[in-house]
């Protein structure tokens, strides 16, 4: 609990000296995956549970990062130009009706790209940079 | 490989952790009893459950604490037909106020079983708690789901999620498009198909089950447990876009209490023939509805529209719908809207008895509605998951609106109404 809240911390501070910094994001994908690219609605539709396979038919494994981590901020920010409250809304009423939980949230880019390259569906999404040789990028996120 | 999922309130298989299979759900007070209890330990050991646990099974909750008045008390302004008492032109909180338990237990990879219990202002005047749903689930492919238990019903878009405020704009969804659903869950079945289309997703979803509940009528209640219910909806979403059609039906299993609320208000018996021109049992009511739904970076907005025809001569057939649209700043989302209903009053009965038809005639007058609501609100996300909204609702319409409400004074109402809301919407 202290670990998440002096992230928070560090970060709400972070914020305000330096403004956040925005990487360059990028989705990836398992290497073995079969899947090469996708448009900004695959990703729109595999992200919000909307389809939750891909085009061969491979169900599609999503992840997320915690609530408050810049990255997500950013990632919604820029793939459907939503905040944060917003998706948790949209999660809140999926969860509330019955018909599907959020993706799983971890707290740090490493847990996802371990998430998505142990698991033939993972999907997630990470900076550039960090995109290593057990994952393929398969959409690159326009500020 | 069960998926590690993050929710807040998740347990983890801990050994020495209540584990809650044992919770059997004997008994409702023995479900709460043992929801709270796991939500608590939920709490405090989520951060050990994010670490690295199989939290096969979570806990997540939803409430609002909400206060609304209007401007008058010629009748009471309630948030759909499923309360028995509304507000008038003092503050009250048990309109819109609501609190939701709900637990998620991936029993196997593709089986889930969901139970929510819920507590808010019902038919019999209490919040006494009852399990919203129950149902188990199972997903044989990806994108198809297969559910039964005790289910909620969507018929109109947003039906099953009228009471998570923190999910949506306003602080209640519109009445002049919700007030007639008093209906929420069924026992059965539904299946949901999704299929992907172009840039797009199809989903169509259907459903069959016996309707649950009870409507108010005066002091007494219209018992609707058992009638049958079905229904579904055919959907496309394509990036910011979401259309929608939907029908659904619901036979009558029981006439409505109409004969014992005028022999106790008025000491009136009801004759036979009354009783058959008004019968309610055996009818069927159909529901159709078209939903538009624009999201996508601060606009969001909703046209919505729907028909609904009754069997009965006791209700109308009516038309309504609504516009609404919200633009986010910051943290803050003003939005306005505009709503409306139209109901077809039927022909009145000539049987040669005045005053039987007279009587006749004033109960069928309790269902017309015919009145527009121009709405005007802020929704502020004040923290992570709480959101903090105020509503102005200016109610136009005939002094013979009167379906939409509870207890009016017929000589004194005009039509024309107020309303003021706040509410506080949370998850957790």
């Amino acid at each position: 609990m202290s670990r998440r809240f002096l992230r928070l911390l560090l970060f709400c501070l972070g914020g305000l000296i330096a403004g956040p910094a925005l990487a360059d994001l990028v989705v990836v994908v398992n290497a073995r995956s079969g899947v090469a690219a996708m448009t900004r609605s695959d990703v729109i539709n595999i992200f919000f549970g909307r389809n939750r396979q891909f085009f061969n038919g491979l169900e599609a494994l999503p992840v997320d990062l915690e609530d408050m981590h810049p990255q997500r901020v950013q990632f919604y920010k820029q793939l459907v130009g939503k905040d944060l409250s917003e998706i948790n809304a949209y999660w809140s009423r999926q969860v509330f009706t019955g018909r599907m939980q959020a993706p799983p949230r971890l707290s740090s880019t490493d847990e996802v790209l371990k998430w998505v390259a142990t698991r033939p569906g993972g999907i997630g999404f990470v900076e550039l940079s960090r995109a290593d040789a057990r994952v393929r990028v398969v959409y690159e996120l326009k500020p | 490989m069960q998926t590690p999922r993050r929710s807040v309130g998740v347990l983890d298989s801990t050994p020495g952790m209540p584990s809650t299979p044992r919770c059997a759900r004997h008994s409702l007070a023995g479900w709460l009893g043992c929801l709270f209890p796991a939500l608590l330990v939920g709490l405090f050991f989520s951060a050990q459950a994010l670490a690295d646990a199989d939290p096969s099974f979570s806990v997540q909750g939803f409430g609002t604490l909400g206060a609304v008045r209007s401007d008058t008390d010629d009748v009471e302004f309630v948030r759909d037909l499923s309360q028995a008492r509304g507000a008038t032109n003092e503050w009250t909180a048990k309109t819109d106020s609501v609190i939701g338990l709900q637990a998620n237990w991936r029993i196997a990879p593709k089986w889930q079983v969901v139970a929510q219990g819920i507590s808010r202002y019902r038919y019999d005047r209490s919040f006494k708690p009852e399990m919203a749903w129950a149902f188990v689930k199972y997903e044989p492919a990806p994108n198809l789901s297969l559910r039964a238990g005790r289910l909620g019903t969507e018929f109109f878009m947003q039906a099953d999620s009228r009471w998570v405020g923190y999910s949506f704009l306003t602080v209640r969804p519109p009445g002049d498009f919700f007030w007639y659903l008093p209906f929420y869950s069924i026992h059965g079945a539904d299946v949901a198909l999704s299929v992907p289309a172009g840039e797009g997703i199809v989903r169509g979803k259907v459903f069959y089950g016996l309707s649950r509940g009870k409507i108010p009528l005066a002091d007494e209640q219209w018992e609707i447990k058992a009638s049958p219910m079905q229904g579904g909806y055919l959907e496309y979403q394509a990036g910011a876009w979401q259309l929608r059609a939907s029908y659904a039906n619901i036979r009558f299993k029981r006439d409505l209490p109409i004969a014992r609320v005028l022999k106790q208000e008025s000491n009136y018996d009801l004759t036979a023939d009354q009783q058959r021109f008004l019968a309610a049992k055996g009818t069927r009511t159909h529901y159709y509805s078209l939903g538009v739904v624009y999201d996508r970076g601060p606009w969001q907005a909703q046209l919505m529209l729907n028909h609904i025809r009754q069997g009965t001569r006791t209700l109308e057939d009516s038309d309504g719908g609504y516009a609404l649209i919200g633009y986010r700043t910051g943290q803050v989302t003003p939005y306005v809207g505009y709503s409306w209903v139209r109901s077809k009053a039927r022909e009145k009965p000539v049987t040669g008895d005045p005053l039987a038809d007279a009587v006749t005639a004033y109960v069928m007058q309790d269902a017309h509605s015919e009145q527009n609501t121009r709405f005007l609100g802020m929704r502020w996300d004040v923290a992570r998951n709480v959101a903090l909204k105020a509503q102005w609702d200016r109610v136009q319409g005939s002094s013979s609106s009167l379906f939409p409400y509870r207890r009016d004074d017929r000589p004194n109402w005009d039509g024309r109404m107020d309303v003021f809301s706040l509410s506080m919407d949370f998850v957790f």
